[in-house]
């Protein structure tokens, strides 16, 4: 009986193997335990936070790895109502009047090589902006740019090794500065930039570090050397033909393209000692002017992607038109350099021999673009015509070992901190171009698609795949103990020059046609909720929350208007708001807080033009005093 | 009775005195001790608020349970509303110093003097401490969003109130206080077993 029984299940596990292996050779599907070790259970968390850059939506997006739930999104380049970034006056400075950003490159900080979970760095290609992330509190703190010169910030921003510097460079050269111009002159008045953007190793502000005059090529894709190659950048191009019109045709013309080789320091060191030239504020270097700063390599076939690999000791280009990484040797571009064996010039800048530098091919399928690795010496290329991810050695005899089919069309691939200089080697992400049929139709426009793959076993292994919001170029993916955000700000720390923290304080102050409301937020009123204002009055209010309680935000919204916003605990935010007609104008809470939220609202009383109004209003201090008594504090 | 009283202590008792001295240290001199702890949970705080109360102070989460107890109408719950902080330390240290001098002096009635006046003490702070728990269940804002009945805080165990479990426990300043007062009789005891063993021994011989 007892055999039969064995039997029996083993035919069982038998069948559902071999149906698991049959939903996997009908198009992509994963295999029969990839659930189980994507599964987080409910009120666990999972291993990694994955920053996935929102394109042309201008946002981050995080999500949780293994289980690719989608936590937050953080608003950068684009204003969101719900939190107000982009309606109160602090925010709305730092967008400086622009609606949108062309989010590509998430680039979290470094120390040593490796994550150290203090500030995801983003770029806003079309407006040449980086922004900076904190990991504290998730939230945007600067946005530095438009960077002078520089135009359109693709190749950006890419940390080096202990975040001294975030890179940008000009995807499309123009006159700099810029100026009329016939684009026949292309070739003679039109330049690219690349740049080196400071970063203050305390508190991650942004601020302008050198500029280096180069051709006016397509500059692409960035990556800061690492180890051996620590204190260089690298950078690739296309259209090293300059075409101006026609770039499908006339920018694949050349066999080889270049990738820059730059060296930061020598570089910063120029600008310390004057030899740059202020171009609309910032310090330009031309490199025919100081020599020894930035050569070209030479890279077949339209290069896209430049990744170091974790030892720092190679440079991996891919050309898109070619079915190759070309590796470069790190060690044997610097002998050519010492040797100074060039073969020519381009615009002052030395090209290095092709054959002096390259260490291998490796010929990993059509459309490489980027490459990503892994913690054993494996490297990971994605493969945008073949719609594959490519794993090879990195190493002799350099060959692919493995191929996995992704859906469809990939762009970037990220690795588990895989771009670092120990990458943890277990998963690796397929941001995909083309979603198609993967998911319930919504009509013409399809979502992106995100793929997770399991690198932990020798085959690499599909086991989820997500759709994702139009368009994630690039991602990275951070283990999740590396970070500690905080869930309140302390009320004590809160430096707001409009911040109140008394019940006292509340007030409402008028200066001519300027209402300052000081307003706080608690569970569950606003103080001053009564607020009288005259027609064309312009009112700033200043609400802070008093709550120290873990997830108790209040909104702050107001009737017939653009103003929202939500002000965290401890945290103080202005909205700015016009009295355009007499009337009543009730304001609420718009951010759900507790039993008694309904009740949390307010009425702004708004009196015919030129009504006399006391210069001070305050609360009934009886009010005030009962308010004192419930919170305690004093 | 009175023999006993005005006789000395041996040295192995003696060091109890010492001891009994030293172990109250933590909870009056340095309050790295709570002598009572409050923890209180509901469905959205699953893992817990807690209130410590020290000799000098109260700490923990007292601003987000002020907030919550005003929807009940509730007192919040203010430093300088409890005039015992400004006493409990420096009368703690009292005893302390007196346990000291009777283990310095060597004299029995002052360590028995201190002992007695420490127990009345603890008797008056246990009543005072019942009476703030009556008090602040019971004297609830009538103009309170929730109303709830009046009700009295556990003193020690728990107890339902609105959606929040409360769980109300000494805490460890208050067990070394009971060590302090238990090395009393202990002492006592102690130097009944050797008199008596002593008086068997003398017997034997």
């Amino acid at each position: 009986m007892k055999q039969r029984w064995k039997l029996a299940l083993a035919v069982a596990s038998i069948l559902a193997a071999t149906a698991g292996c049959m939903a996997a050779n009908r198009g992509g599907g994963a295999s029969g335990d990839a659930a189980r070790r994507t599964y987080v259970k409910p009120g666990e968390h999972d291993a990694y936070y994955a920053f996935l850059s929102g394109g042309h939506h201008g946002n981050v997006y995080v999500y949780g790895m293994p289980s690719c739930r989608h936590i937050t999104t953080i608003p950068v380049f684009t204003p969101e109502p719900a939190v107000g970034y982009g309606y109160d006056e602090e925010s709305k400075a730092m967008l400086g009047g622009r609606t949108w950003g062309d989010a590509h490159h998430p680039g979290l900080s470094e120390t040593d090589g490796n994550y150290d979970g203090r500030w995801l760095f983003i770029n806003d290609m079309v407006s040449a902006r980086i922004a900076r992330i904190d990991l504290g509190d998730f939230k945007t703190k600067q946005i530095y740019g438009p960077i002078p010169n520089l135009s359109a910030a693709h190749a950006c921003p890419f940390p080096t090794p202990n975040t001294e510097y975030v890179f940008a460079a000009s995807r499309f050269s123009v006159p700099v500065p810029n100026r009329p111009a016939r684009v026949q002159d292309y070739g003679k008045d039109f330049r690219g930039i690349i740049a080196g953007i400071k970063v203050d190793p305390k508190d991650g502000t942004m601020s302008m570090g050198f500029e280096i005059l180069m051709p006016p090529f397509d500059w692409d894709l960035a990556d800061a050397g690492k180890g051996p190659s620590h204190g260089w950048a690298f950078f690739t191009c296309y259209n090293s033909e300059m075409a101006y019109d026609s770039l499908e045709i006339k920018a694949s013309q050349n066999e080889m393209d270049f990738f820059a080789a730059v060296d930061w320091r020598a570089a910063q060191k120029a600008v310390d000692e004057g030899k740059a030239t202020t171009i609309n504020g910032a310090p330009v270097l031309d490199p025919a002017k100081v020599p020894g700063i930035v050569y070209l390599v030479p890279v077949p076939k339209s290069p896209h992607g430049v990744d170091v690999n974790p030892t720092g000791e190679y440079v991996c280009c891919s050309g898109k038109l070619q079915a190759e990484v070309s590796v470069y040797s790190f060690a044997k571009m610097m002998k050519a350099i010492e040797k100074k064996e060039f073969d020519g010039e381009r615009m002052g800048v030395p090209v290095l021999e092709f054959d002096d530098c390259l260490e291998a091919k490796v010929p990993v399928g059509l459309g490489p673009l980027h490459t990503q690795f892994d913690d054993k010496g494996n490297a990971y290329t994605s493969l945008f015509l073949d719609s594959q991810i490519a794993k090879w050695k990195v190493g002799p005899p350099w060959d692919v070992t493995d191929k996995i089919d992704v859906y469809y069309s990939i762009g970037h691939l990220m690795a588990s901190e895989g771009d670092t200089r120990n990458p943890t080697g277990e998963y690796v992400v397929a941001l995909d171009k083309l979603s198609k049929d993967r998911y319930l139709s919504v009509g013409p426009t399809h979502p992106e698609a995100a793929q997770l793959i399991d690198l932990r076993g020798p085959k690499m292994e599909l086991l989820y795949d997500f759709p994702t919001y139009l368009e994630p170029h690039y991602a990275q993916m951070i283990r999740a103990e590396k970070l500690k955000p905080f869930t309140i700000y302390p009320l004590e720390k809160n430096s707001h020059p409009d911040a109140i923290k008394r019940a006292e304080d509340a007030r409402i102050e008028r200066k001519g046609n300027r209402v300052d409301v000081y307003m706080l937020a608690v569970r569950t009123h606003f103080t001053p909720d009564i607020v009288v204002a005259n027609e064309g009055d312009d009112v700033y209010f200043h609400v802070t929350n008093l709550e120290q309680d873990d997830d108790i935000a209040h909104g702050f919204g107001i009737l017939w208007s653009n103003c929202n916003m939500q002000v965290e605990p401890g945290e103080t935010k202005t909205m700015h708001w016009k009295a355009e007609k007499p009337g009543i104008v009730p304001f609420y809470c718009s951010n759900f807080c507790s039993a008694l939220h309904q009740e949390m609202q307010g009425l702004i009383e708004v009196r015919p033009r030129g009504s006399s109004i006391a210069s001070v209003q305050r609360p009934d201090p009886a009010k005030t005093a009962q308010i004192a008594a419930e919170l305690g504090r004093k | 009775m009175n023999e006993y009283l005005t006789g000395k202590f041996r040295p192995t008792e003696r060091r109890y005195i010492f001891l009994a001295a030293l172990v109250l240290l933590p909870v009056f001199f340095f309050p790295v001790l709570h002598i009572w702890e409050m923890r209180m949970w509901a469905p959205q705080y699953r893992e817990g608020l807690t209130l410590r109360i020290y000799t000098n102070e109260i700490r923990g989460d007292v601003d987000k349970i002020n907030t919550l107890n005003h929807y009940v109408g509730m007192k919040a719950l203010r430093n300088e509303d409890f005039r015992e902080f400004r006493f409990l330390p420096q009368a703690l240290t009292g005893f302390g110093v007196l346990a000291l001098l009777a283990g310095l002096f060597n004299r029995r009635w002052l360590a028995v003097l201190g002992w007695l006046a420490f127990t009345a003490f603890a008797v008056v702070m246990f009543k005072d401490y019942a009476t703030w728990l009556y008090k602040y269940g019971h004297e609830l804002d009538p103009r309170a969003a929730i109303k709830l009945e009046a009700f009295t805080p556990p003193f020690i165990g728990y107890n339902r109130m609105a959606n929040f479990k409360v769980l109300s426990m000494p805490g460890p300043g208050t067990v070394l206080l009971g060590i302090a007062w238990l090395l009393g009789p202990l002492t006592v005891w102690f130097e009944r077993r050797a008199a008596r063993s002593a008086g068997r021994s003398s017997r034997r011989q």
